[in-house]
């Protein structure tokens, strides 16, 4: 059986959503940076179990550091979120709270998962304890550069999205 | 024809798809994208995917913008416009590639140049913290030195007026030696941290500017003969005899330059050279140049010599001689040049302004070995000392010192909290205070004291000892009431002239 969910990707500009989004499907990366616009829709089946998989619609959206700038429309029929910030900028999750607020507004009830990018190019430890000293909860640290925990971070909303169909 | 190119060209940007309420194709144009009749729309691409149950929850047309439907952006760029019609839903796909074309490459030029100025301002700002602990751990560092060095200095000063060998005179000597080193580093460390911190301000006065190049021409002919190098010095005639600047730091600048020339060249010359660029009403330019034939500087490291801590080979130093010229040069107004050819030598020159007294002055008289000798004659009493320090090692030193001179009584107390208790049961002619003591400052007992009913207490001579050396520190002490300050490590001598300064 298969279940098809829509997830969709946003944050900042040049937080690395694209490139989340191409290694988990492609399992490609450049470092070229292409600004996103407007929205890119790509789709990749994850299997849940041998009979079960889950069809994810990933759009990502071009990148905003005002999420009040989000189009509606494009937040229609979500089923899942991923907020991306890039953990070498402090400018892309210093008002991280705001932003997951407006999203929570905007799109009630809808799972966010909440991911800092680009840990290749800091040092993780110095990096956890920024973060926690600024009280900022995430679900994932990721290195779309490497591949680490991209996989992880979609597997895992793809099981809570099956999950929460039954 | 001319009909259906009409229609063509109409039509050729837009595209109609029909489909039911689960999204299946009932009818569809096929200009921009295949979408065969009878399939689901969510297969032709996965955007539409959504697109039923949005509309099941709708009432209304929603619209979608900018949606990238080819696998680049310039292949199908288009807004999308959803109509419920009745019981089916119509799309109208607008291919608006080109637009959204031009739209993306500002997009492209704006957030790469906020991105880059946003990683340039966090590398500053990391730069600076780097520089700001830097600067925190040398001043620290150094001030730990401090009393160690004042004691060492002290401390041989007296074991040189001991019954000494041959063997121990010259071990004493290489200690001396040693210990004036490792003073002048430490006055190194001070100045380039005090440039850091922008508290180092220019102090200019008329001086004696023959007097600074005999100076200079004296030390470094001695300096560079024990090399086996010769040392010249060219003065151009027309520079008047008296300037006004900061004669200190000039003599700074100059001698690190020099220092380092004679550090690093092995055989052949240096020579200083001091021309008149330019006079006009009561200011000329001059141009400094020391050039040596000694091992000359890579041009890979022509950018970093002048950077603190950075020195070329294995010598003697801690690398801050030219960071120390570049600070300085900079409060002058002035930027360091040089040439430099690796195996050749190298040529370091400056241009510095100054004002020049169109008459010649009439100078303070400068103290001389006659002028300096102590007060006190023989015959008189004792001076009566309270020293408050709570370090025991500097305690011993600074009584050594004061004891061996046969003038004074000394008082030791190790804690501020007791120097009210002493001086009020005992008259005493001087205090010599460390600034830094435990429960109470020396700066804030001293306003103590300077506000205490009884005259002959309110009036002692204070001297205040510190290792926080920084002139605005300095200040404060003197402001606070003290008569004088000295900073660590300062040598016997200087200690006793200030002294005897405020006794009699």
């Amino acid at each position: 059986m298969q279940i098809s969910k829509k997830v969709v990707i946003l944050g900042h500009f040049g937080v690395g959503k694209t490139s989340l989004i191409r290694r988990f499907v492609e399992n490609s990366f450049t470092d070229n940076y292409t600004v996103s616009i407007g929205v890119h829709i790509t789709k990749k089946v994850v299997e849940i179990t041998a009979d079960k998989s889950v069809s994810l619609i990933l759009w990502d959206l071009e990148g905003t550091d005002d999420l009040n700038h989000v189009r509606e429309s494009y937040l229609l029929g979500t089923h899942g979120i991923i907020y991306v910030f890039d953990v070498s900028r402090p400018t892309t999750f210093q008002e991280i709270q705001q932003d997951l607020a407006v999203l929570e507004n905007k799109a009630p009830l809808i799972p966010i998962k909440v991911v800092g990018n680009k840990i290749d190019l800091v040092i993780a430890e110095e990096v956890i304890e920024i973060l926690g000293n600024n009280n900022i909860s995430y679900d994932f640290l990721t290195s779309a550069k490497t591949g680490g925990k991209v996989n992880d971070l979609f597997e895992q909303l793809a099981k809570m999205l099956a999950l929460d169909a039954e | 024809m001319l009909n259906k190119l009409k229609e063509n060209y109409k039509n050729s940007n837009l595209q109609f798809i029909l489909t039911d309420a689960d999204g299946l194709i009932l009818d569809s144009g096929q200009t921009l994208m295949t979408c065969e009749i009878g399939t689901a729309i969510g297969e032709v691409h996965p955007f539409f995917f959504s697109i039923p149950s949005i509309m099941a929850s709708t009432e209304s047309t929603t619209n979608f913008h900018c949606v990238q439907l080819g696998s680049t952006i310039d292949a199908l760029t288009a807004d999308i416009e959803v109509f419920k019609k009745g019981e089916n839903i119509l799309v109208v796909i607008y291919d608006l590639t080109d637009h959204y074309l031009s739209y993306q490459a500002m997009a492209q030029s704006r957030n790469e140049s906020i991105i880059d100025s946003e990683l340039i301002l966090l590398k500053n700002h990391e730069l600076q913290e780097r520089e700001r602990f830097k600067n925190e751990f040398i001043q620290n560092f150094s001030h730990e030195l401090r009393n160690p060095l004042t004691n060492i200095i002290a401390l041989t000063n007296i074991l040189e007026r001991t019954d000494l060998t041959t063997e121990q005179e010259r071990i004493i000597k290489i200690l001396k030696e040693s210990t004036s080193n490792l003073k002048l580093m430490l006055e190194d460390i001070l100045s380039i941290s005090m440039i850091a911190k922008g508290k180092l301000a220019l102090n200019p006065s008329v001086f004696n500017f023959g007097q600074l190049v005999d100076f200079l021409r004296l030390t470094y002919t001695t300096r560079a003969k024990e090399k086996g190098l010769i040392f010249t010095i060219t003065v151009d005639e027309n520079i008047p005899a008296y300037i006004e600047g900061d004669r200190l730091r000039l003599l700074q600048v100059l001698t690190n330059l020099c220092d380092n020339a004679v550090k690093y060249t092995e055989t052949g010359n240096i020579a200083l050279q001091i021309d008149l660029n330019q006079k006009w009403a009561n200011t000329i330019s001059l141009r400094f140049g020391i050039k040596d034939t000694g091992a000359g500087i890579p041009a890979e490291s022509l950018e970093t010599i002048f950077e603190s801590f950075e020195q070329l080979g294995p010598t003697e130093g801690v690398g801050l001689g030219l960071a120390i010229v570049k600070g300085l040069l900079t409060l002058m107004g002035s930027t360091i040049n040089i040439e430099s050819i690796a195996g050749e030598g190298s040529h370091f020159y400056f241009d510095v302004k100054f004002n020049f007294p169109l008459h010649q002055p009439s100078l303070p008289v400068l103290e001389t070995n006659k002028n300096r000798k102590r007060k006190k004659s023989k015959d008189s009493p004792k001076f009566k000392v309270l020293l408050v320090e709570d370090n025991e090692q500097v305690q011993t030193a600074l009584f050594k010192m004061l004891i061996d001179t046969g003038d004074f009584f000394i008082d030791v107390v190790g804690d501020g909290a007791l120097v009210m208790e002493e001086i009020v049961n005992n008259p005493y002619d001087i205090i010599l205070m460390d600034v830094n003591l435990p429960n109470i400052s020396g700066d804030q007992l001293v306003k103590v004291i300077r506000s205490f009913p009884l005259k002959n207490i309110k009036k002692i001579p204070i001297i205040g000892v510190t290792a926080y050396s920084y002139e605005d520190q300095l200040k404060t002490y003197l402001k606070s009431g003290m008569n004088a300050v000295l900073a660590k490590p300062f040598d016997e001598n200087e200690l006793l002239k200030t002294m005897y300064r405020f006794l009699n």
